[in-house]
């Protein structure tokens, strides 16, 4: 298939002497993949080398009473077994090293089981069939305990607590709420003025990356006191960090090699193989090789998690969407790992590619007793987008509007201020949904197809809105039944604009729909596919006419300064220099990537 | 406990071996064996194995082949002899696994596996075991997870007339994938009409199967669109397809009639 470029759109926008793209580049691994010598943490096989299997929970939920390897211990081939005590520092969360979150998971178990296939005893033997052996030898006492799969039930007051590091089964954010904030203008005044509203619940099932190449590491002692680690690790440095946390030793103790991953797509950065192939190493001195099967894949290795989304939208008649709030549930499993940044990653990307001047999102990292959830490609962005996508074309629907159009009128344009209070710029959606509908056959009319990114943002639309904000949902007030903070306040917008009380629809972009012509009062398009047929509405009498597209608003200053705090501040307003409630990155520092 | 590898010169001294132990296997081609031992299989740990050279072999007697159990579809691919069982070998693997895998092994295969022995069931089979007692194919495969295991050394099959034979698999991802569902057909024909016919399944139940509600309904029918049309209404009657990673139950249920009319008239 050929490539076609659209070099005229953006081109004053970058430096646009591709010498890669849509010439025949061979990859770099290509000649090593075919010939079969591309070199694989596998491929590093020892004389000697010992093979480490772990002793696996059954239960979704359970206490553990006691833990019998003698006899296992005994059986031919084992030579060593790893119990969490011989874990020098065995509490992490992989985000401390980006101090975010509190640690709370182990590399082995000692108290207490949270999902199925949660490690709590690790056999190493001479082979790995010695070594499974002696993990089926092994009995443990378990006292089955009630467990929660579902994000919603999870965050009931009486639903049993997952992970003892957050007794509320949610992820605390800001050290405050049991929730990720966003709020930007007034949601509830602009439903009140809402022609229609329409709301949507969408679920997301989690999904295992299924690497070819199974996630595992082999050590072996080094000179000087160190450990070699060949891994198939995503991230070498990031599970070099982890390694040194859970096994106490200084980084430049650990010579870590990559190389060729078989697959990864994230599911190999939890960085669970690296640290448990060392310490195996260090408890023999003998190299170990600490390697998932393929059920262990499946079942233990990290998903990208599951989501659940309420979305509820304030639309005008004429399409233009005013006000947008999201309820999202992030199924993080039983431990952080990375949910609670792929909320951070998805709240920053909210309400999706479209200019709505209200919005508000609470976005939960909770707690349940499954796998625990990671990285996969897009994470935290493409399960909302599924919901958003899905919302819009119902919305569509509702209002009568050809899907295409009624993207392209709500779309962003350059200049427009998003929810999280950063200019847009380089807008595409425009440009891309007209492509899309012309190679699609998919009519749209005239205006739509003139329609442009860079035209008909900023303005009024740059302009950040008084914004309505709250304490609801601070930690702990859930489960202790308590409705919440209760104190909203305002703060004032960034430029003229509307008060709250005087809320008017913002105006839409260049050009509006125009009234239509008596040909295009039949439905304009009719494709094939069962699409709703819909009878295009006129634009509102009372729609200004179009003016001279204004120059996108200046940037907003930058750093953002912190958020007041509530705590040393009155709740009447106070001049701020960057209206908002919270500053977007978490109070620890960690920055959106 | 580690795998130990017992290695025996007879295939009668490899039958009492394995019949004398439950936690033994014998190895064909170790397409099956050797992956459950990389994957951890704890449920035996012994291999035995068995050089006796009349396991590979293949003999013509008469209107008969014999094809020794540890035959491997390359042998087969390379026969003049068995030149109707090409497209079948064929079907089986790729190269690699068409080296190693065996005429036995393909019996005792576990779905959705099995499509050699699909086509064995409709060329008459006999099975010889390593005693030299004989078992019909449908009694070894309704048996063939029963203890005391029996070790085939031979089957018989008899050599089709130009154009009774047909064989269709049906797979996701050609040419390697793994069954669908998989249809053999042996189509005699009497004056213009069907008479003695035999259609086996593979992937379409836990073993290969017969499947005499289509046999039946093509008694006495013509080979034409309107003359199997009972025996397609009668495609999965007595069946439950299973459900596996390759398909559904119900969709292995909807394709089956077409694919049977495929393989019946071609096209």
């Amino acid at each position: 298939m050929s490539v076609e470029f659209r070099k005229e759109l953006f081109a004053d926008e970058r430096d646009d002497n591709l010498n890669e793209i849509g010439k025949g580049t061979q990859r770099q691994d290509a000649l090593g993949h075919v010939t079969g010598r591309s070199p694989y943490f596998d491929d590093h096989l020892f004389d000697g080398l010992l093979q480490i299997r772990c002793v696996r929970s059954p239960h979704h939920h359970a206490r553990i009473r006691s833990v019998d390897f003698s006899q296992a211990a005994n059986m031919p081939g084992v030579v060593k077994v790893i119990r969490p005590d011989d874990v020098p520092n065995n509490f992490n969360t992989l985000l401390s090293l980006l101090n975010f979150g509190r640690d709370d998971e182990a590399l082995l178990s000692s108290k207490k089981v949270s999902y199925v296939g949660e490690p709590v005893l690790a056999i190493i033997a001479s082979s790995d069939r010695q070594a499974r052996d002696a993990v089926a030898a092994v009995k443990v006492d378990w006292e089955v305990l009630p467990h929660v799969l579902d994000v919603e039930e999870a965050l009931k007051p009486d639903a049993p607590v997952v992970n003892e590091v957050y007794p509320n089964n949610s992820f605390d954010y800001h050290e405050k709420y049991d929730h990720q904030k966003l709020r930007y203008g007034d949601v509830e005044t602009a439903f009140a003025q809402a022609d229609k509203i329409i709301e949507g619940r969408y679920q997301m099932s989690p999904i295992e990356q299924a690497p070819v190449e199974t996630n595992g590491a082999i050590a072996a002692p080094e000179t000087n006191d160190r450990f070699v680690c060949y891994t198939s690790t995503q991230a070498l440095f990031f599970s070099l960090g982890t390694a040194g946390k859970l096994l106490n030793v200084s980084s430049n103790r650990l010579h870590f090699i990559g190389g060729t991953v078989g697959g990864g797509f994230g599911g190999k950065v939890d960085s669970l193989v690296e640290p448990m192939a060392i310490l195996g190493c260090m408890l023999t001195g003998k190299p170990c090789r600490f390697v998932w099967d393929r059920e262990e894949e499946m079942q233990v290795g990290a998903p990208r998690g599951a989501e659940r989304w309420y979305l509820k939208d304030g639309v005008m008649n004429d399409g233009r969407i005013i006000a947008r709030q999201f309820t999202g549930y992030f199924d993080a499993g039983a431990y952080t790992r990375l949910s609670s940044y792929a909320i951070i990653k998805c709240t920053g990307h909210l309400p999706g590619p479209y200019h709505i001047p209200n919005v508000k999102s609470d976005v939960y990292c909770v707690f349940t007793n499954r796998t625990p959830a990671t990285a996969m490609r897009g994470f935290g962005v493409t399960g909302v987008d599924f919901a958003i996508e899905c919302q819009m074309d119902k919305i569509a629907h509702e209002v009568g509007m050809n899907p295409v159009e009624f993207r392209i009128l709500n779309a962003y344009r350059d200049g427009d201020m998003k929810a999280h209070r950063r200019e847009a710029k380089n807008c595409a959606l425009i440009e891309c949904a007209q492509v899309a509908a012309e190679k699609a056959n998919w009519p749209i009319r005239e205006e739509f197809k003139q329609a442009s990114s860079m035209v008909g943002g900023g303005g009024e639309r740059a302009a950040i809105p008084h914004t309505v904000t709250d304490e609801d949902g601070k930690i702990g007030d859930r489960r202790a039944g308590r409705s919440g903070g209760g104190r909203t306040r305002t703060i004032a917008p960034s430029s003229p604009a509307p008060a709250p009380a005087a809320y008017t629809p913002p105006p839409p972009p260049v050009p509006p729909p125009a009234a239509p012509s008596p040909a295009a009062q039949q439905p304009s398009y009719a494709h094939p596919a069962a699409a709703p047929a819909y009878q295009p509405s006129a634009a509102p009498a009372s729609q200004p006419a179009t003016p001279e597209a204004p120059p996108p608003a200046a940037p907003a200053p930058t750093p953002v300064p912190a958020a007041p705090s509530p705590e040393s501040s009155p709740p009447s307003a106070r001049p701020v220099n960057r209206p908002g409630y919270s500053r977007f990155a978490s109070n620890s520092g960690f920055r959106r990537r | 406990m580690s795998i130990s590898v017992k290695t025996f010169a007879s295939t009668a001294e490899a039958a009492t071996a394995l019949s004398g132990d439950r936690a033994a296997r014998f190895m064909g081609g170790g397409t099956l064996i050797m992956r459950a031992v990389n994957e951890g299989d704890q449920s035996f740990n012994t291999i035995l194995l068995a050089n006796d050279p009349a396991l590979t072999e293949i003999q013509a007697q008469g209107d008969r082949l014999i094809i020794g159990s540890r035959v491997t579809m390359a042998q087969i691919l390379a026969s003049r002899d068995l030149e109707f069982l090409h497209p079948v070998a064929r079907a089986v693997g790729g190269p690699a696994i068409r080296n190693m895998a065996t005429v036995g092994g393909n019996l005792f295969a576990e779905h959705p596996y099995g499509d050699l022995t699909a086509a064995l069931l409709v060329l008459d089979c006999q099975v010889t075991l390593a005693g030299g007692q004989t078992s019909t194919l449908p009694d070894l495969l309704r048996d063939r997870t029963r203890e005391p295991r029996v070790l085939v050394a031979s089957v018989s099959i008899v050599r089709p007339q130009s154009g009774i034979f047909k064989f269709r698999k049906v797979s996701r991802v050609k040419p390697k994938g793994v069954s669908l569902m998989t249809i053999a057909a042996w189509i005699p024909q009497s004056g213009g009409r069907v008479s003695g016919a035999r259609v086996a399944y593979s992937s379409m139940g836990p073993t290969p199967m017969r499947v005499q509600a289509v046999e039946q309904a093509l008694e006495g029918a013509t080979l034409d669109e309107t003359g199997v049309g009972n025996a397609l209404s009668a495609a999965t009657s007595g069946i439950e397809p299973p459900t596996d990673a390759i398909a559904s139950s119900w969709y292995r249920r909807e394709v089956a009639p077409v694919h049977l009319k495929r393989t019946l008239l071609g096209g």
